[in-house]
């Protein structure tokens, strides 16, 4: 990534594209260039794998994470922490903001808007052409529609995150990518970047694909 | 690309979708809200109707009218819901009405938390509402095997005209994993001449109703339920076997508890104890026969679940005494971690009291 990094970086995207993975991984790689992180959990919509849930060893690894008090973790009530306007404002630090999915999401972000002028953040709309809602460059342009219009923001570029979990391979990467470029051409925008899982990152780029953040998962199952 | 990759519940509303209901009404609750989530938006691209109701109570009662009129139908809820629906589901099986009613369960009793847990075990597999009655209940243990039970519950539920329970867990309609769909078929649905959707030449109307005043008849009703409970319980039990080769501890667990208990399994077998274990995907009818079969030839049996100890009872009345029944559980929403799974069958293979 060598893009110019604003104080503040927000992630939307479908519900399940994988935002909250992305979030805690690009947080985690500013914090091993700069001193102050912060890591918001604008979550609204799920109160399963979020951020809040990882809080402790986010904590130790030297991001702030800003979410719901402890006691309220497991709470299914749509509650923000106040000290979100503070990591938005931050002065000489950055702020990674992880927001709920869909529309419905992102209309915790709307509120933010005085905040926000438009050269303090990059706004990323992360697309995983396996899921069935933005699977197709029309699904991908509907989704992102009513995710910017509710956010009141302006979306900056798309980050492909395509990917069938445990079974995915350099391949399903790549032909991912290829929609989410047609997708982001028709919505005018660039794609910034891809992520995937730590060892794919070396066969994409022997496919020639090298603008890629590496993910270390966080939310894992039981098993 | 010919997978997807699909959470739980949204794999719920497809499967659904893929097996012919039209019909969905439900109202949301954590940890199942993706699945009318999900139908909310693609009930309409298959012109069916996706109705949030006011109630859980509503969304049964409108199941039970869809169903009179013969339509496939489904609702879901998570275990509160479930027990708001309980009265409906009742009246569903006394008027032998087909419908799908899914349960993704959270911890309880009570409003409980919102965590996966497998504490409606009992209220899915024996009656849960009043009167003499069981449900088919299906458990799957993956985001495939969903889609693929969908279509095996509406089945069953027309074939025998009796409601069918889909239980899960919050992490199984939560997970996302990779499913092949594959093409979306006709479905060929059974017909149903007893539904109330129209006289069709007939001069006898048809009535859906679960009132039998007179209590001959009400037996006579009873009687021809548990007929068909028992060609239910002949033909239509469904389990998974997995590394029951020279067992000597058979692990019984279902749902998201069995693939927990994979993992110790193999775990075990790595360490050269003998470990296997039964996963029922009906509950009911429960695969007691493999069960006791597998307890025949083993020195211990530890069932593994998200509760207090339920399904554990029936795997007692199935091993009949012919060995130790073992049982470990986490209740309240608390997942067993592998590690606990795989310390309770070394204690056992040690010989150990627990």
């Amino acid at each position: 990534m060598d893009l110019a990094t604003p104080p503040v970086t927000i992630f939307t995207g479908n519900l399940g594209s994988g935002k909250t993975e992305i979030a805690i991984n690009y947080a985690l790689n500013l914090r091993k260039q700069h001193q102050k992180v912060y890591l918001v959990d604008l979550d609204i919509i799920n109160p399963y794998f979020r951020t809040r849930l990882a809080r402790e060893s986010l904590e130790d690894a030297g991001l702030n994470v800003v979410c719901p008090a402890a006691e309220m973790a497991n709470a299914d009530v749509p509650a923000l922490s106040p000290a979100i306007r503070g990591a938005m404002q931050v002065e000489n630090g950055f702020c990674v903001c992880d927001v709920g999915g869909d529309d419905v999401g992102a209309i915790a972000l709307g509120r933010f808007k005085p905040f926000l002028p438009s050269q303090r953040y990059n706004f990323y709309f992360v697309v995983n052409a396996c899921r069935p809602l933005t699977g197709t460059v029309e699904g991908i342009e509907k989704m992102f529609r009513s995710v910017e219009d509710t956010s009141r923001l302006q979306a900056s570029a798309l980050v492909n995150n395509t990917n069938l979990g445990a079974e995915t391979d350099a391949d399903v990467v790549i032909e991912g990518l290829e929609v989410v470029k047609q997708a982001a051409e028709k919505l005018n925008l660039p794609v910034a970047f891809t992520t995937a899982r730590q060892e794919i990152v070396p066969k994409l780029k022997d496919k020639g694909l090298s603008n890629v953040l590496p993910l270390d998962f966080y939310m894992l199952p039981p098993w | 690309m010919s997978k997807i990759l699909m959470k739980g519940n949204e794999a719920i509303g497809e499967g659904a979708i893929r097996a012919g209901c039209r019909h969905f009404f439900g109202y949301p609750i954590t940890p199942q809200s993706e699945l009318p989530h999900y139908l909310a938006k693609r009930m309409p691209e298959v012109n069916g109707v996706f109705l949030q109701a006011e109630s859980e109570v509503s969304s049964i009662n409108m199941v039970y009218g869809a169903a009179g009129a013969g339509k496939r139908v489904m609702t879901s809820s998570s275990s509160p819901g479930l027990s708001l629906m309980q009265e409906g589901i009742s009246y569903l099986v006394g008027a032998e009405l087909p419908c799908v009613v899914v349960n993704i369960m959270r911890g309880g009793p009570g409003l409980g938390n919102i965590a996966p847990a497998q504490g409606d075990y009992f209220q899915s597999t024996k009656g849960g509402g009043h009167g003499d009655y069981k449900l088919i209940t299906l458990a799957p243990e993956s985001v495939q095997e969903i889609i693929d039970l969908m279509a095996k519950a509406f089945d069953l539920s027309d074939q025998y005209r009796n409601p069918v329970m889909l239980l899960g867990d919050g992490v199984l309609g939560q997970m996302m994993e990779p499913v092949e769909l594959g093409d979306i078929k006709d479905v060929k649905q059974t017909e149903k001449t007893w539904a109330a959707s129209g006289m069709k030449g007939r001069n006898k109307p048809n009535i859906i109703n679960s009132l039998y005043i007179q209590p001959e008849d009400c037996e006579d009703m009873n009687e021809k339920l548990f007929a068909k409970y028992a060609e239910i319980s002949g033909k239509e039990k469904l389990w998974e076997e997995y590394q029951l080769d020279e067992a000597d501890i058979v692990l019984v667990a279902y749902g998201t508890a069995a693939r927990i208990c994979k993992s110790a399994v193999d775990k075990a077998r790595e360490k050269g104890i003998k470990a296997g274990l039964v996963r029922p995907i009906t509950l009911w009818p429960f695969p007691d026969n493999v069960i006791a079969d597998a307890a025949s030839s083993a020195n211990n049996v530890l069932t593994v679940e998200m509760s207090m100890g339920q399904m554990v009872e029936d795997v007692r009345l199935a091993v009949n005494g012919t060995c130790p029944v073992h049982f470990y559980g986490r209740s309240g929403g608390m997942v067993p971690l592998v590690s606990d799974v795989l310390a309770e069958i070394e204690k056992l293979a040690a010989g150990g009291d627990r």
